[in-house]
């Protein structure tokens, strides 16, 4: 049975001061007035509360929100020996930034990158949590190298410290593990070199956990079919609106699990319910039930929080009325 | 009388810390909306007064009453609601416009000020605008099926804003589109709805362009309907001016010479080697000279040190070129 579910980020302030706890406590740690323990205390507990926030919308696979993640990269490779984190950089087509990552010396990560973050987020979880890690190509692709000379050498270390980190993830129970790599969609010519680099990855990839590489900021437009070829269970695409995606998603069968974004996640209009279900008649047909979860097309830190409790909540509405209808039928 | 390699600005100043006090009270209804604009009519005045001081050229009035370039704009057109809050980067948060309704404009937006600001000149003060483009893209849009029509809708806003400047004195109206360089396929979008922006207009009309992968979209930028393009040369990664070498800027160019992300003061000599680089590929008349983009993340203290040097150093170049004329 499809399911539903989230992408990344999760907004980590709303409106109300309550909701605005992080931005407090993070500027009272700038101007040294709490610790770092007191803040990581705040983090755990804006965590907790985003993932019981997810469930209470009916999403049935949560992340943690990424609360504790600057940007996509910074948070990883402040914790790999080796970059260095400098300036800020437009993150894609976004009005968001990260701050570009400089590879200096030879990486490792001696210590995990996420696994204390995930089993924190699986005790507090009553659903499954999904892992999340930013790709090694994109990684690669928006970090400077100083030191490798080279994209594929660079880029195949990164992936061989992600794979050690998916092994260490499944250790601790880990079910899900997504990696986004946006980055392919804006170099869709180096798809060979991304095949070789996932190839290393997925060497590293423990038996019966799913792997989700989720391919958003852009359309398979010239990678699709091949795509498929790669080694992951699942792929995350984006079907929100009218995407490209649709089109080429009718044009050859999809042979692997699909997660489908089809509600806008940069956009604060909201979807009718009438648009979703006919989505998800579409999707139906094109992939079977077991292999298909649904999902906005990126993670919601873009929206403002109640447009994004209010996306989650119309979603698995939809879907779960699509599923008794099914059932019943 | 304007001189060659006229001194500029990009638009915003920083605010002083009594307006930014102001602005927390008003903001949770602790002062009245009159006695804000006191203070911003405060700040306002020390702007002009310091750059009248330093010997700038063409003033701007330091846009003490916007929070935000696209904030302030759609908090005055009509059509706009503001969203929640939504990250940036790090701890920072901002306040999304969310297009609801056909866009329109209600009244003048920016003309009282542009006026006040004049007033207390004899020098011309910029008339300042954002650009259709950027409004568009920095926004949420829940009423116009696509990117297209909200842009066309706010530059027939932006336009008859632009007109309303014209009217009242403005000899330079400046649209900022910064959000230009994200998408390069949507260039031809930027320059139809600039074209809207700009249409009948005599004065002479500025973009400033920001955060470049100018790469991408050059020399195509060069069809932008403006007078004068304004970029950031000394933050750029790029080497601008190989890329101009390359293929030949055919506008004015407002040349950014001081980094405004950095607390460090560039010197008069490295202000003077960027015009001096400048001058390699641009003619002497095409060159205005201001910082890299918008100062207001500075102190006040920062931003005054910066605009000092660009002054100092631009006199000195002057001088050069006028003893080099003479030979």
């Amino acid at each position: 049975m499809m399911n539903v579910t989230v992408v990344s980020h999760y907004p980590k302030i709303g409106d109300t001061p309550e909701e605005q706890v992080l931005r407090r406590s993070l500027a009272q740690f700038d101007r040294k007035e709490i610790t770092a323990p007191e803040l990581e205390r705040v983090k755990d507990e804006v965590t907790r509360r985003v993932i019981e926030e997810q469930i209470e919308a009916g999403i049935e696979v949560v992340t943690d929100g990424q609360i504790r993640w600057d940007d996509p990269l910074t948070y990883l490779t402040r914790k790999i020996k080796g970059f260095r984190v400098t300036g800020l950089l437009r993150y894609f087509d976004t009005n968001t930034f990260y701050r570009q990552p400089i590879c200096e010396g030879e990486l490792s990560s001696p210590e995990s990158l996420v696994v204390k973050d995930f089993q924190f987020a699986k005790g507090a979880s009553s659903v499954p949590v999904k892992a999340l890690l930013t790709g090694p190509y994109t990684l690669a692709k928006l970090a400077q190298d100083k030191h490798y000379g080279d994209l594929e050498k660079f880029a195949l270390k990164l992936a061989s410290i992600l794979g050690e980190e998916t092994k260490r993830l499944a250790q601790a129970g880990a079910k899900f593990v997504q990696f986004d790599e946006p980055a392919l969609l804006n170099h869709k010519k180096e798809l060979p070199l991304f095949k070789r680099i996932w190839e290393k990855l997925a060497f590293s990839f423990p038996q019966g956990i799913e792997t989700i590489l989720f391919l958003n900021f852009g359309d398979l437009e010239g990678l699709y079919p091949e795509v498929l070829t790669l080694p992951v269970t699942a792929l995350g695409l984006d079907l929100a609106g009218k995407s490209e995606n649709w089109k080429l998603l009718r044009r050859a069968r999809f042979t692997k699990k699909l997660v489908a974004g089809i509600v806008d996640a940069r956009n604060t209009k909201m979807e009718s319910e009438e648009e979703l279900r006919e989505k998800l008649e579409e999707l139906k047909d094109l992939v079977p039930g077991n292999n298909l979860s649904v999902s906005p097309n990126y993670g919601l830190e873009f929206l403002p929080r109640n447009a994004a409790r209010k996306k989650l909540a119309c979603l698995s509405k939809v879907v779960r009325e699509f599923r008794g209808a099914k059932v019943k039928v | 009388m304007i001189p060659i390699l006229p001194t500029t600005s990009v638009g915003s100043f920083p605010k002083p810390d009594y307006l930014k006090k102001a602005r927390a009270q008003a903001s949770k209804g602790e002062i009245s909306e009159k006695k804000l604009r006191e203070f911003e009519e405060k700040a306002t005045r020390e702007w002009i007064q310091f750059q009248e001081e330093i010997g700038i050229d063409i003033l701007v009035d330091g846009e003490m009453y916007r929070g935000d370039m696209v904030t302030y704009f759609a908090e005055t057109l009509k059509g706009f609601e503001i969203s929640g809050l939504v990250r940036s980067y790090g701890n920072r948060y901002y306040r999304k416009p969310v297009v609801v309704d056909k866009v329109k404009r209600a009244k003048p937006m920016t003309i009282e000020w542009f006026q006040f600001a004049q007033s207390l000149t004899k020098k011309p003060v910029k008339g300042m605008l954002t650009g259709p483009y950027t409004i568009m893209d920095w926004s949420f849009n829940e009423y116009y099926p696509d990117r297209r029509e909200l842009t066309l809708a706010l530059a027939e806003a932006i336009h008859e804003e632009a007109l309303d400047l014209e009217k009242a004195g403005a000899q330079f109206i400046q649209i900022d589109e910064p959000a230009v360089s994200v998408r390069p396929e949507e260039l031809p979008l930027v320059i139809e709805a600039m074209g809207i922006a700009t249409r009948g207009l005599r004065a002479k009309t500025i973009t400033h362009i920001c955060y470049g992968d100018f790469e991408k979209i050059y020399p195509g930028m060069l069809d932008i309907p403006v007078d004068q393009i304004d970029l950031e040369i000394s933050n750029s990664t790029l080497n601008l001016l190989e890329l101009f070498k390359k293929h030949p800027f055919t506008k004015e160019i407002g040349l950014g010479v001081v980094d405004v992300h950095s607390h460090a003061l560039e010197s008069k000599d490295v202000v003077k080697g960027r015009i001096e680089d400048a001058l390699k590929v641009f003619r002497p008349e095409q060159i205005y000279v201001d910082p890299d983009c918008g100062l207001k993340t500075r102190e006040v203290e920062e931003a005054k040190d910066k605009l000092r040097v660009i002054v100092e150093a631009a006199k000195e170049v002057r001088k050069e070129l006028a003893q080099a004329s003479r030979v």
